[in-house]
């Protein structure tokens, strides 16, 4: 079985956890500078219609008792090992996707153990971080990604083994992995709105609509998802990326929002105990084309403002001119293990 | 204008300029050279804005003038003419080549859009043997910094002039590399003077000034923030890079306590090999120094284990340091000389790299930062 696991709210409840004044109040992290994007907002918030990657000056036009925090990574990476040491006991494999969100491969093969599993993690990290956390359980990957997203906040999904495909059918096909909102124009054309009708597709409408992976999605709508947890050791890149509520076109805000990830990757290197040499930019505009671009540093890093710095280059060099851009994220290739380090004399 | 000269001529000096045209400028007039008619012959402009290359060749002048041709096309042009003669008339909007059976018309834009040249109002100024001056520039910008990330200051060149003497220093803050030499004319000023100059500006007067008896530097602007590198046919002048260059001094330590000689080509072709096996942790390779032998081994999961012994002369204590590979290769294939020596003061401190036998008039040395396991 497979376990998804998604800290709510983390960046904000980390806030909350420290400073208790904070709790109960809608609150955002977030920059001080006018220019500065929302990156969580807290639950009390979001009735006022605050999300993630907001403009700040929106956020607190909808919201005017808004609290604003100033991100602090390296508090965030304390939390993530704290509840990623939780997630270990029991597991075969835990495959971090973020500070905040990991897959589990448990030991444990039915979905009774499973669920034990899920509810002593999210006790336990409630009890000793002190932060909820929740939790998707299924047979497979994707399942237990969108359980884990019903569950929120503080909840936990299980999907019985067999229950796969029913579960999936009534949903959107947005919710599907891959289906972004070009496919899901065309999509529409053809009436196809529930992930029950792609299940249903003959390889030769599958084909027609998708082209090559047009039976790979079938499979997925199917609940048939054949990907493995993924453990740390197998990594070779280390990346966040962020899709917008809203494309964003300010420049300032989009360079401040690469200057964040840039330090959430840096946290995250230093977490897995690795520096990376390749550092890039992925950018996906308004029409839904994608811009990479990435650069080596000569020494392997995980130095927050150096990746930050090496990000903004290859951000100038991606020479947007103001158009619009609907995601943003930082990657870090070519990693090394962090005990290896070329000494500076400077 | 109207001009005319040896092909030969015209192709080497728009070659040269056109190395300097940024390729991805968003400004037209900048993907162009300037040529301008002079006393005796004809001058050829290229600029970055940065980096201005001036060079002359003979020519005769039939209608004093100027225009302006794209420089690439142009140079990719002339590169393919056979040796002879051509005329050249430029308008502000177009240049005829006559050469040979060949009639040729390029699209020009007008001279008067060409940025001019920086301020003629000159400050201190120097003089340098021109091939020591190459040499210098040889052994030290290859260690200045590659990476916009780490700002401009590191990708250039420092030159501190002090009496009659030149001290050149390019760091990337893991290793750095110092050469020092006498000025043919020191500044004639008391105290020190320092300069950040962009390292692709050296690598260019290297490659266009070395030929000559001397170089010329001389500070231009009223602030003094350009410099230029004047000889003979050619100058070039460069906008000094804005910033405080790091305190190399006080990173070079001013005495080791153990070290070794070696021979340079053995050193490096053991170093090269050895790092093949080395490629996916960082070129380590590990160095230790014990008993007049120093044994260079690396190793890697996926690759296997290297493992060299060369014969050196030792002074000093026992040794065991690491080093990436890489760094300590490029440093060797800049010490021209049979032999180099070693310094170090244990395995996290600086190591100094020196020609065993030194050129006469120039100091030249390198320190490199050890690998920490």
């Amino acid at each position: 079985m497979i376990a998804h696991f998604d800290i709510d709210a983390f960046y904000a409840s980390a806030a909350q956890l420290d400073d208790p004044s904070l709790r109960g109040k809608p609150l955002v992290v977030s920059g001080s500078s006018r220019r500065a994007v929302v990156l969580t907002a807290s639950y009390e918030a979001r009735p006022f219609g605050v999300r993630s990657a907001m403009p700040l000056y929106q956020a607190k036009t909808r919201c005017p008792d808004l609290l604003v925090v100033p991100p602090n990574f390296q508090r965030y990476r304390e939390l993530s090992r704290a509840v990623f040491a939780i997630l270990e006991t029991g597991a075969r494999a835990v495959e971090g996707l973020s500070l905040d969100e990991a897959f589990v491969e448990l030991e444990s093969n039915d979905l009774d153990g499973a669920i034990a599993y899920a509810r002593g993690v999210r006790a336990r990290v409630r009890g000793e971080v002190g932060l909820t956390v929740s939790a998707g359980v299924a047979t497979q990957k994707m399942v237990a990604k969108i359980a884990s997203d019903e569950a929120k906040p503080d909840g936990l999904r299980a999907v019985a083994p067999g229950d796969e495909a029913a579960y999936l059918a009534p949903m959107p096909v947005a919710r599907l992995w891959g289906i972004g909102p070009k496919t899901q124009a065309r999509l529409a054309l053809e009436r196809i709105e529930r992930i029950e009708q792609i299940a249903t597709l003959s390889d030769e409408a599958a084909f027609r609509i998708f082209g090559r992976w047009g039976r790979e999605l079938r499979e997925l709508a199917r609940g048939n998802d054949q990907r493995r947890v993924e453990p740390e050791r197998e990594t070779r890149s280390v990346s966040t990326e962020e899709t917008f509520e809203e494309d964003l076109s300010d420049p300032a805000a989009l360079e401040w929002i690469v200057v964040q990830a840039a330090h959430e990757v840096a946290e995250r290197l230093a977490a897995h105990g690795l520096r990376g040499a390749t550092i890039g930019v992925k950018l996906k505009l308004a029409d839904f084309s994608a811009i990479v671009r990435q650069t080596t540093v000569a020494e392997p890093t995980r130095d927050g403002a150096l990746i930050a710095a090496a990000a903004l280059r290859c951000l100038e060099r991606a020479e947007l001119g103001g158009r619009a851009v609907r995601l943003a994220g930082v990657r870090v290739a070519r990693l090394t293990e962090d005990s290896l380090e070329q000494l500076s004399l400077l | 204008m109207k001009f005319q000269c040896s092909t030969k001529d015209i192709a080497v000096a728009v070659g040269a300029a056109s190395k300097v045209v940024n390729a991805h400028t968003t400004v037209p007039i900048l993907s162009n050279v300037l040529l301008s008619t002079a006393e005796d012959g004809i001058r050829v402009r290229a600029t970055d804005l940065e980096l201005t290359l001036e060079h002359q060749f003979p020519a005769q002048i039939v209608e004093p003038g100027s225009v302006t041709v794209p420089a690439k096309l142009f140079s990719g042009y002339l590169g393919n003419l056979p040796p002879g003669l051509l005329e050249l008339s430029g308008t502000p909007t177009r240049a005829s080549v006559k050469c040979e059976r060949s009639n040729y018309d390029f699209h020009a834009l007008p001279p008067d859009e060409y940025p001019p040249l920086p301020s003629a109002q000159r400050g201190a100024s120097f003089a340098i043997d021109a091939k020591r001056f190459r040499d210098g520039i040889g052994a030290v910008i290859f260690a200045a910094s590659s990476e916009e990330a780490r700002g401009a200051v590191l990708m250039g060149t420092m030159l501190e002039l002090s009496g009659d003497r030149l001290t050149m220093v390019a760091t990337d803050g893991y290793r750095l590399a110092k050469w020092e030499t006498e000025l043919a004319r020191g500044l004639g000023e008391e105290g020190t003077v320092k300069y950040v100059v962009p390292s692709r500006a050296l690598a260019e007067a290297a490659r266009n000034l070395g030929n000559t008896e001397t170089v010329e530097v001389s500070a231009l602007g009223p602030a003094g923030n350009q410099l230029a590198f004047a000889a003979e046919r050619t100058s070039i002048v460069v906008r000094l890079v804005d910033g405080q260059y790091p305190n190399y001094s006080q990173v070079i330590p001013s005495q080791f306590d153990r070290s070794l000689r070696v021979n340079t080509n053995a050193l490096m072709a053991s170093l090269r090999r050895a790092e093949l096996l080395a490629g996916d942790r960082a070129s380590m390779i590990k160095m230790s120094v014990a008993n007049q032998e120093l044994i260079i081994t690396a190793n890697s999961d996926t690759t296997g284990n290297a493992y060299e012994e060369l014969e050196i002369e030792q002074t000093g204590d026992d040794l065991a340091i690491a080093f990436n590979a890489r760094y300590l290769v490029e440093i060797l294939s800049h010490v021209d000389s049979p032999q180099v020596v070693m310094e170090f003061l244990g395995p996290l401190s600086p190591a100094a790299i020196r020609p065993g036998e030194p050129v006469e008039g120039q100091q030249q040395m390198y320190v490199l930062m050890p690998l920490r396991q």
